[in-house]
């Protein structure tokens, strides 16, 4: 059972990937003339004469797409390469290879993302799970009202307000970047806190955007997990409070929040990206605003193919790893 | 043992405060099993709750004592109370299905009581004690290691009493243990608990609706109604001598075998059936039903095993197909009404296939085959007012035209049941009760004078008081209006009273059919029997569930009712079963 | 005045008193729907205040403070900013109400189709749904938002938003038809001889209302978050002064670093008036929806 569970899910996988490559391939062909090709042969007769970069990718574009070969071709060779991460070359900085660019630019992007969904997660799940269980506490009554509203604003907008009042206003943190002008990339202490430092505003706004739905959802399931009968029973066990908490309660409750977790992959990225981009942050948003703003088709391809790449194997991983959480799921092994 | 005295329970409502529990005096004897009988909202869970100081916010105790031995339970502090649950009193709550955390073993929900009331215990003297509760309410011992949604209902619940008794407590409550359990397991388990409850010399409390489990189970019986105890007292002498009329209507409301009908005034002239041409009315031919079995899975399961017969209809009849969940009762009724497709085999309704019928010829048969389902509540679109379940047939299958004439319909079909459409007609569903509800629908069945109905159920959600009547307006269907019943019913004591025909089903299996008198009556088939002893009757001198003997019976009997071949008692003329190949 | 009449006016005015009653017991409903209906309300007076072309570059001088005559100043190019807001405000919200619209409908019909006649067509339309939903939108309306980057317009903008909008409403709506289609009251109208889409549309639809309401609702609040996501990576209408499009020239043009607060604060405070009455409308017809009565029951 697991493995027909398994095949399925990595069918799945696979059929997102065709996907996304399917949309790299025909989308810009749905407009009557192919901007790649556009964007190639201007920045070609736009290049100095004497450099001879742009024409040579303009062969390597007709080699590839040859427009020759039957349209089926194309898309299957096509399809070939991006499943092989060949991820082709940066039009606007030929001849980089857009593979290279991302390498360099993804371990920003999930530094900060993984990091912060992380705390947002914990932290939120916590909140939520306490506001129904101390229902004495005040101060954390007064707490959900306020996480409500901030899970409603986008993340580059809490990301704004941010650099408006703290940044710019209070001068408490620098307004964006990675690191600073003047600091020297190395594995050394200094810059290791630079890096840090500069990455608290862009990692607060996507924790106090996010926090809120992790906050809200545990609130939910833990007024749902009190109304459950093995909840009623575990009281008439006589029980330890903490314990009817913590193995009851919240172990329950916190099984939903893990399958969300996976459906807000997509979204989680989305606001990431646009996090960086008004931050100005190192990794992929920035790349990509960078690929929009000269309009290099290949990288704009790359990066949205790596990204949805990354939210499907990071779905896939965490069904994989539901089952170990919830036994329910678990497969028998018959 | 434990003395409750002058105890009230009230609820702030918006109107005021109800009193859910008024001046209830119980003293209950160590070792005695005592029942708490009584309709929903009648005080009996309240009272138990209010023992375990487990009565929800707003409720709370305003008046009286609770004496569990020395013990005063309502002084207790909260945490002397912790310890004195599962310890000294454990409660096993109703919903059976739900009381295991789903996430957490068998065992380690055993261990967990036992580590918070006893401080740390080794980890072996753990498992020695766990294996030793599980093996006392006679599951095996691998049970310990599994996970709650790897055991059936009677599995949970024996596994709830093996918590509960885990600690020796000195009284047991345990609240409609057995609801959502079939008849069968429902012996198996009251046998487990009244095991359990023995060794360990405790009192019980049990708490039903049912008397006929009462008058197995229990030594004396408090009989409550609105928060108060209308009757007590020893159990055999309230079945004979009833005083309070509630008590004597909770005692006639439950059928039994045998005796005069349950029905009032049962007339012996019947209609004409409302049959034409030659053909049968209804005819399963070797029809039978997989579910599942798609593209992913290799095998479907199947509901029901291929199964031949015909129903005559020229003279009306209530056949009656009896059975527990899963033994394809259901599944056939929705084969009839069309809803399913047989798997193989024809369902030909007046000589006609169902499954190859035009759009048109299917409308046309509609009006003729109609149901009455098993849950009132839902049968009702909550957005409409009541009158469209009546007026929307009506208008479908063209039988009244024009507002008055509907009108006049709808109220007509509701005097023929007994209610007043003054009263009904222009009411949302759930301004009615269930009895109203489920009467409406008959009052439906009848408006449109279909040749066949399906009745699915039709009273296992209504209260007790109001089964009998309602089976009395369905038995006049047939009575007074000729229209043939098939009647789909897990109960065998009403099955024996309002039918011709008698199916008993067993894992989509038939596995006795024939007149009721002889079937129910007098069972030849292991599993009819093994059903109809399972049945816990209003009668207090019959051994129910507590002998050995009966253990090994219910055993033997089971084994048995696998292989046995179907029991076919002499014919009922009008219905012809074929013997399935 | 006939009897007629007079018993439908009563009518009226009872449920008018019926819906202010539910407001008060429903006040994240009450508050959403001011915060929205306030900022719809600011766009439509204010257009009789400003013209269109004024939203436009070079319409007045660049880098003015707020005045009188320029309630919210003018950006860098010469924009005056409450033109901007005023048309912005109106173009971001008809936006997403496009989206929005499109998305209900068409994944609103996939659901149903997919709950309710089950089979091979519930297995396709679930699965391309579920494949779908793997799919970060906005990446993939970068894509095709590149590809037509020449002449966009607000217009355009929303059919391209819509053709992936519908994928929640699909797949949420065909969860609560697959329960809603078990239901009793289904069964009793198939054997009063109602067929398919008579049940769909009279027995399924009236009790989903308030549920695809809120699905509407999120569905218009994920187009205009999705739009103002492209528009800040600077893909959306360049000739239309939308609210992203403002925060996109304002990132774009440094008004941080200029110390130009009045260009920075209107679209955000917009913005988040915009979301935050969104979700609270959406929260409140989720009480309507499923209230907590109902749910104990």
């Amino acid at each position: 059972m697991y493995l027909i569970y398994l095949t399925k899910r990595l069918v799945m996988l696979f059929l997102v990937v065709v996907t996304a490559a399917t949309l790299n391939f025909f989308i810009p062909r749905l407009s009557d003339k192919s901007p790649v090709l556009e964007k190639i042969t201007e920045m070609s007769e736009s290049s100095a004469p004497g450099s001879v970069n742009m024409q040579e990718l303009l062969v390597i574009f007709n080699e590839r797409f040859g427009l020759d070969k039957p349209l089926l071709q194309q898309y299957f060779d096509y399809l070939g390469d991006m499943l092989t991460l060949d991820l082709n070359y940066s039009i606007t900085s030929y001849p980089t290879r857009v593979a290279d660019m991302i390498l360099a630019a993804l371990p920003w992007t999930l530094g900060l993302m993984v990091t912060s969904t992380l705390i947002a997660f914990l932290v939120g799940s916590v909140l939520g799970a306490l506001t129904v269980w101390r229902k004495d506490l005040k101060l954390l009554q007064f707490f959900v009202p306020v996480v409500m509203v901030f899970s409603a604003i986008p993340f580059y907008l809490i990301g704004l307000i941010l650099i408006y009042f703290v940044a710019y206003r209070g001068g408490y943190f620098p307004i964006g970047g990675g690191y600073s002008l003047t600091a020297f990339p190395a594995w050394d202490w200094e810059f290791a806190s630079d890096v840090l430092y500069h990455s608290i505003l862009p990692g607060t706004s996507i924790v106090i955007a996010s926090i809120g739905i992790w906050a809200l959802g545990m609130r939910g399931m833990m007024v749902t997990v009190q109304g459950e009968d093995y909840m009623n029973f575990a009281e008439a066990k006589g029980l330890k409070s903490r314990r009817v908490f913590l193995r009851y309660a919240v172990r329950n409750a916190v099984l939903p929040q893990v399958t969300q977790l996976a459906l807000f992959m997509g979204q989680l990225v989305t606001g990431a990206i646009l996090v960086e981009i008004v931050f100005g942050y190192p990794g992929m948003g920035s790349l990509l605003l960078q690929a929009v703003d000269y309009l290099d088709y290949y990288t704009i391809y790359g990066i949205v193919f790596v990204l949805i790449l990354a939210v499907a194997v990071s779905m896939l991983i965490l069904d994989l790893i539901y089952p170990l959480l919830d036994p329910r799921t678990r497969h028998h092994r018959a | 043992m434990l003395a409750i005295k002058d105890l009230c329970v009230d609820f702030p409502v918006m109107t005021g405060i109800v009193h859910a529990v008024a001046d209830v005096d119980i003293s209950i004897g160590s070792g005695k099993r005592v029942g708490f009988v009584g309709e929903s909202g009648s005080g009996k869970t309240t009272t138990a709750l209010a023992v375990m100081r487990m009565i929800k916010k707003p409720g709370e105790v305003s008046k009286g004592q609770i004496l569990l031995g020395e013990t005063d339970i309502l002084a207790l502090s909260s945490e002397e109370m912790r310890q004195t649950r599962l310890r000294r009193i454990s409660y096993i709550p109703q919903g059976a299905m739900n009381s295991l955390n789903p996430v957490m073993r068998i065992e380690q929900q055993i261990w967990d009581g036992i580590v918070d009331h006893e401080g740390a215990v080794s980890r072996s003297e753990l498992k020695r004690r766990s294996d030793e509760a599980i093996e006392g309410v006679g599951l095996p011992a691998r049970v310990a290691r599994m996970f709650p949604h790897e055991l059936s209902g009677g599995m949970k619940q024996r596994a709830c009493i093996a918590i509960a008794t885990a600690l020796k407590p000195e009284l047991i409550i345990a609240d409609e243990p057995t609801s959502a359990l079939d008849v069968i397991t429902q012996r198996q388990v009251m046998e487990t608990l009244e095991n359990a409850q023995e060794a360990i010399g405790s009192a019980l409390i049990l708490i039903g609706h049912d008397m006929g489990l009462m008058a197995q189970c229990v030594d004396e019986l408090m009989v409550m109604k609105d928060g108060r105890i209308v009757e007590r007292g020893a159990i055999r002498d309230i079945f004979k001598y009833p005083e309070h009329p509630y008590t004597r209507q909770l005692i006639a409301s439950v059928p039994s075998i045998g005796g005069e009908s349950f029905l009032p005034n049962v007339s012996a002239t019947t209609a004409n059936g409302q049959k034409q041409g030659d053909a049968p009315l209804l005819e399963f031919d070797g029809v039978s039903k997989v579910y599942g079995g798609g593209f992913f899975s290799k095998k479907g399961n199947t509901a029901l095993y291929p199964v031949s017969f015909a129903l005559d209809g020229s003279r009306p009849m209530i056949i009656s197909i009896v059975g527990q969940s899963g033994s394809g009762k259901s599944t056939m009724g929705s084969l009839m009404l069309g809803f399913n497709r047989a798997t193989t085999g024809v369902v030909r309704f007046e000589g006609r296939d169902m499954a190859i019928m035009k759009r048109h010829e299917v409308k046309g048969l509609r009006r003729h085959i109609q149901a009455v389902f098993q849950d009132p509540y839902g049968a009702f679109n909550p957005y409409y007012r009541v009158e469209r379940a009546l007026s929307l047939p009506l208008r479908r299958f063209g039988i009244a035209q024009g507002a008055a004439e509907i009108r006049e319909r709808c109220a007509e079909a509701c005097l023929g049941v007994g209610l007043d459409p003054a009263r009904i007609i222009g009411r949302f569903p759930h301004e009615l009760s269930g009895g109203q509800r489920q009467r409406l629908m008959v009052a439906r069945a009848l408006m449109l004078s279909p040749k066949l109905l399906v009745a699915d159920e039709p009273v296992s959600m209504v209260d007790a008081s109001l089964r009998a009547s309602i089976l009395k307006n369905l038995y006049d269907l047939k009575d007074k209006h000729g229209i043939s019943i098939v009647y789909i019913t897990h109960d065998l004591a009403t099955a024996y009273h309002v039918s011709d025909f008698v199916i008993v089903l067993h894992e989509g299996h038939v596995a006795e059919a024939g007149a009721p008198k002889e079937v129910i009556g007098d069972p030849q088939h292991p599993y009819t029997r093994l059903l109809i002893n399972s049945i816990p009757w209003p009668d207090v001198d019959r051994q129910w569930g507590t002998s050995a003997s009966a253990r090994e019976e219910t055993a033997r009997l089971m084994k048995d009712a696998r292989d046995h071949p179907p029991v076919d008692r002499s014919a009922v003329p009008g219905f012809v079963l074929a013997r399935a190949s | 005045m006939t009897l007629a009449t007079m018993a439908s006016e009563n009518r009226q005015a009872r449920s008018l008193d019926y819906v202010k009653g539910y407001l008060a017991r429903n006040p994240s409903l009450a508050i959403g729907i001011v915060l929205v209906g306030s900022l719809v309300l600011f766009s439509f007076v204010g257009s009789f205040f400003v013209d269109a072309r004024m939203a436009r570059p070079l319409s007045a001088a660049p880098s003015q403070p707020p005045s009188p005559e320029l309630l919210f100043g003018t950006d860098t190019q010469g924009r005056n900013l409450f033109a901007v807001l005023v048309y912005g405000t109106w173009l971001t919200v008809q936006l997403g109400l496009i989206a929005g619209a499109i998305g209900i409908l068409v994944g609103g019909s996939l659901g149903f189709m997919s709950a309710y006649f089950g089979g091979w067509t519930d297995r396709i339309i679930n699965f391309s749904t579920d494949v779908l939903l793997t799919v970060p939108a906005l990446l993939v309306l970068v894509i095709i938002a590149s590809a037509f980057r020449e002449g966009m317009t607000p217009t355009m903008m929303a059919l391209i938003i819509a053709a992936l909008a519908w994928r929640r409403p699909a797949r949420q709506i065909r969860a609560q038809v697959l329960v809603m289609r078990n239901a009793g009251y289904v069964d009793t109208a198939r054997i009063s001889g109602a067929g398919p889409f008579e049940i769909i549309f009279f027995e399924l639809v009236p009790n989903l209302m308030p549920y695809l309401v809120a699905s509407f609702v999120t569905a218009v609040s994920a187009a205009v978050l999705a739009s103002i996501g492209l528009e800040a990576m600077g893909l959306g209408p360049q000739n239309a002064p939308t609210l992203g499009m403002s925060i996109y020239y304002m990132m774009n043009f440094s008004a941080f670093l200029l110390k130009m607060w009045w260009w920075i604060i209107p679209p955000i405070a917009a913005l988040i008036i915009l979301f935050v009455g969104l979700y609270l409308i959406n929260t409140g017809l989720d009480e309507l929806a499923n209230p907590r009565l109902r749910r104990r029951a």
